[in-house]
């Protein structure tokens, strides 16, 4: 999905001035250049979409595939960045704690990320290439099993304590074999890893058991938030509720259920950032009065984003002070089936009730209404392992001529013994975007090959509890990753007794050993095989789940808020470090 | 007296108990808990293990009557504990929003009063004319439309006519007044219009059952003009009922607006007591229903007393 | 509206008489009633509308209120559509009609299941006195003084959505504050003549409180019961914004209005304007009628 190259070098060319600290990441780079950058971006077309237009109020049919963006809606002449200015943010939920290596809700990032620093985090205008954060730059020996990261001198946490390469290894270490008594949410993530070492202050070296192609992304999680080793030598919880990074922003004050203050950390290891003097996360639970908040002034912008129709008001109410990034987004709906249930345990029947579901007309339509758009399979499309539309279209329940495959879904459910159809319940997320809407799509999709289909709401905790209890029949279950990596998306349809939110409940070998092939597998082509293989298995052969559609991110922000660009998630980016106002 | 008084104070202690076992009781009965949804909620990937493990942490695994009694025997001392969502005491988690909520249900039941008095008296006075028409229709309005869309078309309106919306969050009175009215005048107009309904219809109502009552009659035919028998005689004594339904509203209030808190996003106890419920955090729920319904209790054993003492006629036993 | 102890000036007029000797008796009764209480009949006449539209429903509505029609998103009242069409292409105008079977069903279903388990427990709690009054008191006490909306939270989270769910949900606040009313009559009731006699008689505790009780507080029951339908479909629409109420793609006001009326608010406002309509005139017509058949039959009760 992408957007085109051409609009994409005219955003480029009015974020530029924007960017600082743009040197490419490659392996065993310098340190960042500190200053606003001058570079041209590379001439590779990144994944991400660039800020678009105004688009048309949502009722007028657009074209299918991407919005086209115009140049209308630049943001407003970049110029040089302004240092000042408090940012003020909209967050649509609240941290539980503020430990990022236990919690896995965006609500914990977006106020907490402008205080951390990582080991390395995703360059914002290459994404997914990475670029140095604490490590001024790193080396992968030839057998791809030692990463050796060269840490920044001088680096300070907001207490005045140094910051080595000691506290990166007892940060890692706490992700990837946490204590007792400590969660670590991602620790499955990090398999391949065998130790962390930090031999001395300025060196950490990352031992693995077998060549990993993840790896270097995977160490630029926005959730491998780095604490002081001296802290959690005294109180191994002391992230959960104190604060203490060697990010752009030292913590100020967090009141619960209202907001959260940063201020400048004037020691910042990059001379002359961040920009502003500081910023306020506000906790906004209701999406009609975060709308309100951006619309009446008193908010800049809701990083995660709002729905088409919010878009398009803002942008008729406000005109140029309004500014619209969008961006697909490494999210999906997926509908999943309770493997072990009645029809549901018949792969034909699967395969009818994938077949049945017009993507590309969905796509369009929903569009208009919530924020989904990409048709892909269970790679985002237009990320580097996805297969192009063409390749799509000969999947099942992809292909364009819908009538061709609801005559076979029809077919499918004869020989299933269910030829009259049958009904069930689909168990969905009480939020009404883009949950409630794809729910709805769904059941009048699979009405056309009559079947009937009622949807049962839960909220959060009783959804959770229901589908890892195997209490369902049909489910419409989501994907919410941190970045586009197969390692990550496909862990979700591997067997269930290795993957515990697998809520298929199906045990299936090939799947599994795809999946660690592909995980092992350095060379991008193969790679990509490998992928198709898993992908085709998931969704052709077994239909044990499949897509709806994935999720695209629309974030309208104020023309005045500068050197943010939106990326295909909304936990990447968020530390503020770049990011100015222009008035 | 005293007796009487001794006597209903006992009575809250069943009342407040039952309140504390049926809590208890509804939110275990509740599928889902507060671990897996922290843990594997946001799509989140965590094993079975992890999740026995923080549950038995939290004291989940207990057996549901001891955990029952460790948390009454933590309320009769007033240490509710933990939040088991935040981990931060309960006590300074509801004294942070405690302010708002308690400012706003004084102000919309200000304006509830102000409202209400003068139109139940009118419609009474003015019974069956296109008055009392008019001020009836206006009072069933604020029954008959939805609380949240109430206050979404509020902010619109505000939004569309003024490019104007209310500051995001909470200042307390008392350090400046000017933003904290900004804020919270809205969301007490909203739900004051909503209650002033209920009070109207009480004012008119009482005011003319006791406009039949014989001292009125015999006021009025002595010759004293309406205007002193109505403000004289039936006022004062249809005062009683319309300060209960005001008592009742207030006590009401103080958690009920978790609907105009959600719209209005205020930060009051209302929101953290259903966000409390929709994330299973059993401490931070029954401490906060235990709190509501304590001060349900607290504010009808006023209104009684209240009775006792402005109304003679009213035994006690 | 006046109070039938005060009925002087408001015999029946010339037009009343007259209807009253050509039509049948009920239709004179009815016309009465529509000049007495002019507001209350109003909302008698939208009560009745509605019964007929959620009644007729299949053969009123022009469309299938669950059919998406990608073409037809969000197009504004037309011919085809009178009301218009939602996000998904549904024609307004059909979802608004068998909106009111949902609304009805709440309604109806909620008031008649908390009013009459509320009466009976209320009956029974001033029958028998004593010990079993005091307990059904304290029960009352400890679920009024739950906060109302939490009670339904809790309710609908154990128990999942879903028209029966939501419907038990709001029947249990309902039924105290029934209690309490009925059982303040009840008392008077208890020392009436033909009660001790019936119990002298040895008539069984059940017999007297469904034979002799229960018919002397139809008339407060039926008053309770129609202030509590408009309550009930304002719950309902309460517990939709919540996420707690009845699930797409079921047609239901509360949840035109929350889901599509909020977000295309701006762009679409028919979507909002017609469930909103609906509502408010629903429960408007369920407060006058209420309140005119208070006056009428019992100007003293608190409702």
């Amino acid at each position: 999905m992408g957007i085109t190259r051409r609009s994409f070098l005219q955003s480029a060319a009015a974020m530029l001035a924007a960017t600082a600290c743009s040197t490419a990441a490659t392996p065993a780079s310098k340190p960042a250049d500190t200053k606003p950058a001058d570079t041209k971006p590379a001439g590779k077309e990144p994944a991400t979409a660039a800020p678009t237009a105004p688009p048309k109020p949502a009722t007028e049919a657009k074209p299918s595939g991407d919005a086209k963006p115009t140049a209308a809606a630049q943001p407003a002449a970049a110029g040089q960045p302004r240092s000042g200015g408090e940012l003020q943010f909209i967050v649509s939920a609240e941290p539980p704690s503020f430990d990022a290596h236990r919690e896995t809700t965006f609500a914990m990032l977006h106020p907490t990320a402008p205080h951390y620093s990582l080991l390395i985090k995703f360059d914002p205008d290459k994404y997914p290439e990475v670029m140095p954060d604490l490590a001024e730059s790193w080396d992968i020996s030839a057998d791809k099993l030692t990463y050796t990261f060269k840490i920044r001198d001088g680096v300070k946490f907001h207490d005045g304590s140094p910051c080595t390469a000691r506290d990166i290894k007892v940060s890692h270490d706490r992700i990837i074999n946490p204590p007792e008594g400590i969660v670590s949410a991602r620790k499955a993530q990090y398999a391949a890893v065998e130790s962390v070492e930090a031999p001395d202050p300025r060196t950490v070296v990352f031992k693995l058991k077998y060549p990993s192609a993840s790896l270097l992304s995977l160490l630029a999680s926005p959730w491998n938030q780095i604490y002081s080793a001296d802290k959690l030598a005294s109180d191994p919880k002391f992230p959960e509720k104190n604060v203490l990074g060697t990010g752009p922003f030292k913590f100020v004050e967090y009141v619960p259920g209202s907001h959260w203050v940063g201020q400048k950390h004037p020691d910042y290891f990059q001379p002359g950032l961040p920009y502003l003097d500081g910023f306020r996360a506000t906790f906004i639970r209701e999406s009609a009065a975060q709308v309100a908040a951006v619309r009446g002034g008193r908010a800049h912008v809701e990083f995660r984003g709002f729905t088409p129709p919010a878009r398009d008001d803002l942008v008729r109410a406000l005109g140029d002070k309004i500014t619209v990034q969008e961006s697909p987004w490494v999210s999906n709906l997926l509908v999943v089936f309770n493997t072990e249930k009645k029809p549901f345990d018949d792969p034909r029947v699967r395969r009818a009730m994938n077949l049945a579901l017009d993507r590309w007309e969905g796509s369009e339509a929903l569009s208009k209404i919530t924020f989904v758009k990409p048709v892909g399979a269970l790679v985002r499309p237009g990320s580097t392992f996805a297969r192009p539309d063409a390749e799509l279209e000969k999947m099942e329940g992809f292909s364009r001529n819908v009538a061709a495959a609801r005559e076979e879904a029809r077919r499918l459910l004869r020989e299933a013994g269910v030829p009259d159809g049958f009904s069930f319940t689909i168990k969905n997320r009480d939020i009404p975007q883009p949950y409630e809407s794809n729910g709805v799509f769904v059941i009048d999709q699979w009405r056309r090959i009559g079947l009937n289909a009622t949807q049962v709401q839960l909220e959060a905790s009783g959804y959770v509890s229901d589908l890892r209890s195997g209490n369902y029949d049909v489910c419409i279950d989501f994907i919410a990753d941190y970045l586009d990596e197969p390692d990550l998306q496909l862990s979700k349809f591997i067997s269930s007794e290795r993957s515990p939110f697998n809520y298929g409940r199906y045990q299936d070998a090939e799947l599994d050993q795809l999946y660690d092939q592909q995980t092992r597998e350095t060379d991008p082509e193969k790679r990509k095989q490998l992928v198709w293989r898993f992908e085709n298995r998931v969704n052709n052969d077994q239909a044990y789940a499949f897509p709806i559609l994935w999720w695209q991110r629309i974030v309208p922000h104020a023309s005045t808020l500068q050197g943010y660009r939106v990326l295909p998630s909304h936990y990447l980016n968020q530390d503020l470090t770049n990011v100015w106002l222009s008035e | 007296m005293q007796g009487y008084i001794v006597s209903r104070i006992l009575l809250m202690i069943p009342t407040l108990l039952g309140v504390a076992i049926i809590t208890f009781i509804l939110l275990r009965m509740v599928p889902g808990d507060v671990v897996q949804l922290k843990l594997a909620g946001d799509g989140g990937n965590v094993a079975a293990e992890v999740i026995q493990a923080e549950r038995a942490r939290l004291g989940l695994d207990k057996p549901l009557l001891a955990q029952f009694f460790d948390w009454i025997w933590g309320a009769v001392r007033f240490d509710f504990g933990l939040s088991m969502w935040t981990g931060r005491p309960i006590i300074q988690e509801v004294l942070i929003r405690l302010e708002l909520s308690v400012q706003l249900t004084i102000m919309a039941t200000l304006i509830a009063t102000v409202l209400a008095l003068p139109l139940g008296i009118l419609a009474a006075v003015k019974r069956d004319t296109w008055i009392d028409y008019a001020v009836r229709i206006f009072s069933i309005a604020g029954l008959a439309i939805p609380s949240f869309w109430l206050g979404i078309v509020l902010i619109l309106v505000l939004l569309i006519a003024f490019q104007y919306s209310p500051p995001l969050s909470f200042t307390p009175f008392f350090k400046d007044p000017v933003e904290n009215l900004s804020q919270l005048i809205w969301p007490a107009l909203a739900v004051g219009y909503r209650y002033s309904a209920v009070a109207t219809r009480m004012t008119r109502s009482t005011l003319l059952e006791v406009m039949r009552e014989d001292y009125v009659r015999t006021a009025r035919a002595k010759g004293l003009r309406e205007s002193l028998v109505v403000v004289r005689h039936a006022l004062r004594n249809a005062f009683l009922p319309v300060v209960t339904v005001i008592g009742l509203e207030f006590a009401f209030l103080l958690g009920g607006l978790l609907v105009t808190e959600q719209v209005f996003n205020l930060n009051g106890i209302g929101k953290l007591m259903v966000e409390a419920v929709l994330r299973r955090d059993y401490t931070m729920t029954q401490a906060l229903i235990l709190l509501v319904a304590s001060v349900f209790v607290l504010v009808n054993f006023l209104v009684d007393l209240l009775y006792v003492w402005l109304d003679p006629r009213v035994s006690y036993r | 509206m006046a109070d039938v102890t005060t009925t002087a000036g408001l015999g029946p007029g010339p037009t009343a008489s007259r209807r009253a000797v050509r039509g049948p008796r009920w239709l004179s009764q009815v016309t009465k009633f529509a000049r007495r209480r002019t507001l209350g009949f109003a909302g008698g006449v939208v009560v009745v509308l509605m019964l007929l539209l959620a009644v007729f429903a299949p053969i009123v509505s022009p469309y299938d209120p669950e059919e998406s029609s990608f073409l037809d998103q969000l197009k504004p009242p037309s011919r085809e559509h009178l009301l218009g069409t939602d996000q998904f292409g549904r024609d307004v105008m059909s979802r608004l009609i068998y909106g009111a079977q949902t609304a009805l069903v709440v309604g109806f279903g909620a008031s008649v299941a908390g009013c009459s388990a509320g009466a009976i427990l209320g009956l029974v709690g001033a029958y028998k006195g004593g010990k079993t009054d005091l307990l059904l008191e304290r029960l009352n006490d400890v679920i009024l003084s739950f906060p109302l909306i939490i009670l339904a939270v809790a309710v609908v989270a154990a128990l999942g959505t879903g028209l029966l769910n939501v419907i038990i949900a709001i029947t249990i606040p309902i039924i105290p504050r029934v209690a309490r009313v009925i059982r303040s009559s009840g008392l008077t009731l208890r020392q009436m003549q033909y009660v001790e006699a019936a119990r002298a008689l040895g008539v069984s505790d059940t017999r007297i409180i469904f034979r002799h009780l229960m018919p002397n507080v139809v008339a407060p029951y039926l008053i309770l019961l129609s202030a509590f339908l408009g309550q009930a479909i304002l719950l309902e629409s309460s517990l939709s914004f919540l996420g707690l109420g009845v699930a797409e793609p079921k047609p239901a006001w509360g949840l035109m209005l929350r889901g599509a009326g909020v977000q295309f608010l701006e762009q679409a406002p028919w979507l909002a304007i017609a469930p909103g309509v609906a509502i408010s005139a629903a429960v408007f017509a369920f407060n006058l009628l209420g309140d005119s058949l208070r006056d009428a039959f019992d100007p003293k009760l608190r409702v």
